[in-house]
C-alpha cells in the first residue's frame, strides 16, 4: 500500500488526467472524474466517460498500460501513478461516487475564482466506465526540483 | 474520435494559447508506457507547429526522443472547450525570437506569482500538428465573442489620429483617447524610458485617479519593466491566482511628500494586463500599458494592433522631440505677470533635484532640475518665457546629452503641476516655446546638502 498521504490526496478534490497508448505506441489523453483506493491493496479505482474519452477506453481494454496524474488546483501539488489497468462499465454506486467528486471539484475550483460554466465542460461521467488500476509506482510531479522523483513502488 | 464537421486549424484555437487553463501532454516510451503531465506554456509557432515549454518533466523530454508521437489536450480559456491534438516531435529550440518571446512571458508571469527564476525557460520542444479534434462536452460551452471586431481598421484610425498631432501632448492624448473609443480599453498608461536612471516614467494616463503622471518604475520590474527590458510585448490573461502585492497600499499625497515618489496607478482587481514596447529606430523609448478587469481582455489581434499603434506613437514622439528644437515664430501670446500677492514657497533639494511647492512634492530628477532652473531665471530677470532650444543648450542643467527627451520631460512637468493644482504652471506657447505661470510671489530656496 502506497501510504495514507497519497491515498488521501487522490480521494481529495484534485484534477485527474489519464495517459494511455495504443498498439502503435501512440499516446492518448483522457480525464477521470472520481478516484478511490481499495483498502489494503495497491489498487485504485477511477471513473471515466467512454463518451468523452473513447480512445482511452479502447487503449485500456486493449493493453491496460496506464499513467494517471492527480493535481491540486490551489498549489499544483501533483503525483503521477503508473501501472496496469482493467476496465468495465461502472456500477450505480460507483457512478454516485463520481458524481460526488464532480460536486467537490467544482466547489474547489469555484473557491479559487473559476466560474462553474468554465469547469463543467471538462467533466463528464456520461457512459461511465470503471478503471481498476494496480499501481506499480508513484512519482512526484509538482513543478520544482523534486519533479520526476519516484516516491513509491511495491516491495518485491 | 468523431470527426468534427468543420476542419479546425491552430488559428481557431487562439484562446487555448493564453496560458490561462493548463494544457496536458501525454507521451509514451519505446515500450509504449505512457506518461502524462500538465504543461506550463504552449505557443503557436505557425499554422502547423506548436512549441511546448518543458522545464521540469524530464520523462516527457526523454520519451519524445524515443517515440516522437505525443498527444496534447488544449482548453479554450473563454469557454473551456477541449481540443485533442496529435503531435509529432520536430526539433528543439534554445534561442531565437520565439524562444525569447516565450521566455519573457514566463519570466513576467512567474515573477508575479513570486517564482521569479524558478520557472526559467531552458528549451522549447517544437512539434508538428497532424490532427485537431474537438472533445464533446455534456454542457453547452458558452458562446465565444460575438462578431469579430475589426482591429485593423481601428488601428489605422488611431495611427491616423497620432499622425495628425505635432507635439507630445497631442500624440499621447490622441493615442490613449482613441484606444478608449475605438478599442474600448479604459485603463492605460504611457511610460517613457529614461535610460540614465534605468527607469520608466508615466507621461500619459487614462482611467486612473490620481493619474500617476510622474510615477516611475525600474526597468525589469513587472510586465511594464519586462516589456522595456526585452523590447517585446508581455501579456497576462488571467491574474485571478496571482497574489496582488501592494494593492492595499495606494499612496496618498502625504506619502508622496515623505517618499518623494509618485505611486504607479493600478487596478487592484485587474485580470488582464498587456505591455507593448514603443520602439523607433531600433531603440526602446517607452511602454504602452493597458489593463482590464476582464479575463483574456487582449487577444492576438489586439497584440498586433497595439504593436502597430505603439510603433506609430514611438516614431511620432521621436519626431516631435526633434521638431520642438525648432522654435516657432513668436506668437502674440504673452505670459501674464503674477496677479496674486500670496507667497509661493518653492524648495529645491539639490541631492535628488526634488522640488516642493508650498510643501507639496512635485517631481525630482531632470524634470525637477528644469523647473528649478526656470524659476531661478525668473527670480533673477523676471523671465516668463523659455524655448526648448535654449534649455537644451543650458550647460547648468546637465541634461543627459545622448537623448534628452526634453519635450516629454516638460510635458511630464506640465501635467504634474496641473494635476496637483499648484500655483505654478507651465503653458505651451507654441512649438518649442514654454510659458511659466506663477500665481503669487515666488520665494525660492535651495538646500545645499
Amino acid at each position: 500500500m502506497f501510504g495514507d498521504e497519497i491515498a488521501g490526496f487522490i480521494e481529495s478534490p484534485v484534477m485527474q488526467i489519464i495517459g494511455s497508448s495504443n498498439a502503435a505506441r501512440r499516446p492518448e489523453i483522457g480525464r477521470a472524474v472520481g478516484a478511490w483506493t481499495s483498502t489494503g491493496s495497491d489498487t485504485i479505482n477511477l471513473v471515466t466517460s467512454a463518451w468523452q474519452w473513447p480512445e482511452t477506453v479502447a487503449n485500456l481494454r486493449e493493453n491496460g498500460r496506464i499513467a494517471v496524474t492527480f493535481a491540486r488546483p490551489s498549489d499544483y501539488v501533483s503525483y503521477q501513478l503508473k501501472g496496469q489497468a482493467t476496465i468495465r462499465p461502472a456500477e450505480p454506486d460507483e457512478v454516485e461516487r463520481s458524481s460526488q467528486y464532480i460536486v467537490a471539484i467544482v466547489s474547489t475550483q469555484m473557491r479559487l475564482g473559476m466560474l462553474p460554466e468554465l469547469i463543467m465542460p471538462v467533466l463528464s461521467n456520461r457512459d461511465p466506465m470503471l478503471i481498476t488500476m494496480r499501481v506499480a509506482s508513484v512519482f512526484v510531479q509538482t513543478p520544482g526540483s523534486r519533479a520526476g522523483e519516484r516516491i513509491w513502488s511495491p516491495t518485491p | 474520435m468523431t470527426p468534427t464537421p468543420i476542419r479546425l486549424t491552430l488559428a481557431d484555437l487562439e484562446a487555448c494559447f493564453e496560458g490561462v487553463i493548463p494544457s496536458i501532454i501525454s507521451t509514451a516510451d519505446a515500450d509504449g508506457l505512457p506518461n502524462i503531465s500538465y504543461l506550463s506554456h504552449v505557443a503557436m509557432v505557425d499554422d502547423r507547429h506548436v512549441a511546448l515549454s518543458n522545464q521540469f518533466f524530464a520523462k516527457t523530454a526523454a520519451n519524445i526522443r524515443l517515440n516522437p508521437h505525443a498527444m496534447l489536450l488544449l482548453v479554450d480559456a473563454r469557454n473551456s472547450a477541449q481540443y485533442r491534438l496529435e503531435l509529432v516531435f520536430a526539433h528543439t529550440l534554445e534561442a531565437g525570437p520565439l524562444f525569447d518571446h516565450i521566455a519573457l512571458q514566463i519570466d513576467a508571469s512567474s515573477a508575479q506569482v513570486g517564482m521569479a527564476g524558478i520557472m526559467k525557460l531552458r528549451n522549447l520542444d517544437v512539434f508538428r500538428v497532424t490532427s485537431i479534434a474537438a472533445i464533446p462536452s455534456q454542457v453547452q460551452t458558452a458562446e465565444t465573442r460575438g462578431p469579430k471586431r475589426n482591429r485593423l481598421t481601428a488601428a489605422a484610425r488611431i495611427a491616423e489620429a497620432i499622425a495628425a498631432e505635432a507635439d507630445a501632448d497631442g500624440i499621447i492624448d490622441a493615442m490613449l483617447e482613441r484606444l478608449r473609443t475605438e478599442f474600448g480599453f479604459e485603463h492605460g498608461l504611457l511610460l517613457q524610458l529614461y535610460e540614465e536612471r534605468n527607469q520608466l516614467i508615466t507621461i500619459g494616463s487614462m482611467g486612473y485617479v490620481p493619474s500617476g503622471i510622474g510615477s516611475d518604475i525600474p526597468v525589469d520590474e513587472g510586465v511594464i519593466g519586462a516589456a522595456a527590458a526585452g523590447g517585446r510585448l508581455v501579456k497576462l490573461s488571467d491574474m485571478s491566482r496571482i497574489r496582488r502585492f501592494g494593492a492595499a497600499v495606494r499612496g496618498s499625497s502625504a506619502d508622496e511628500n515623505r517618499t518623494r515618489a509618485i505611486p504607479l496607478p493600478g487596478m487592484p482587481d485587474a485580470m488582464s494586463q498587456i505591455a507593448v514596447p514603443l520602439i523607433a529606430a531600433g531603440v526602446v523609448r517607452g511602454v504602452l500599458f493597458l489593463e482590464s478587469r476582464d479575463r483574456i481582455a487582449f487577444t492576438g489581434e489586439d497584440e498586433a494592433a497595439l504593436a502597430m499603434i505603439a510603433s506609430q506613437a514611438a516614431m511620432a514622439l521621436a519626431l516631435s522631440e526633434k521638431l520642438s528644437l525648432e522654435t516657432e515664430p513668436q506668437r502674440p501670446v504673452r505670459v501674464q505677470p503674477p496677479t496674486s500677492e500670496k507667497t509661493v514657497q518653492v524648495v529645491h533639494h539639490r541631492f535628488d533635484d526634488s522640488v516642493f511647492v508650498d510643501g507639496d512634492y512635485v517631481i525630482k530628477g531632470v524634470a525637477g532640475r528644469l523647473l528649478a532652473s526656470m524659476l531661478e531665471q525668473h527670480k533673477e530677470s523676471g523671465r516668463l518665457e523659455f524655448t526648448n532650444r535654449e534649455i537644451r543648450l543650458d550647460a547648468a542643467l546637465k541634461l543627459p546629452d545622448f537623448k534628452d527627451n526634453l519635450e516629454t520631460r516638460l510635458l511630464l512637468l506640465r501635467r504634474r503641476l496641473d494635476e496637483k493644482r499648484l500655483p505654478i504652471r507651465l503653458a505651451r506657447l507654441g512649438r518649442g516655446r514654454i510659458g511659466l505661470l506663477i500665481e503669487g510671489q515666488l520665494r525660492l530656496s535651495k538646500d545645499v546638502v
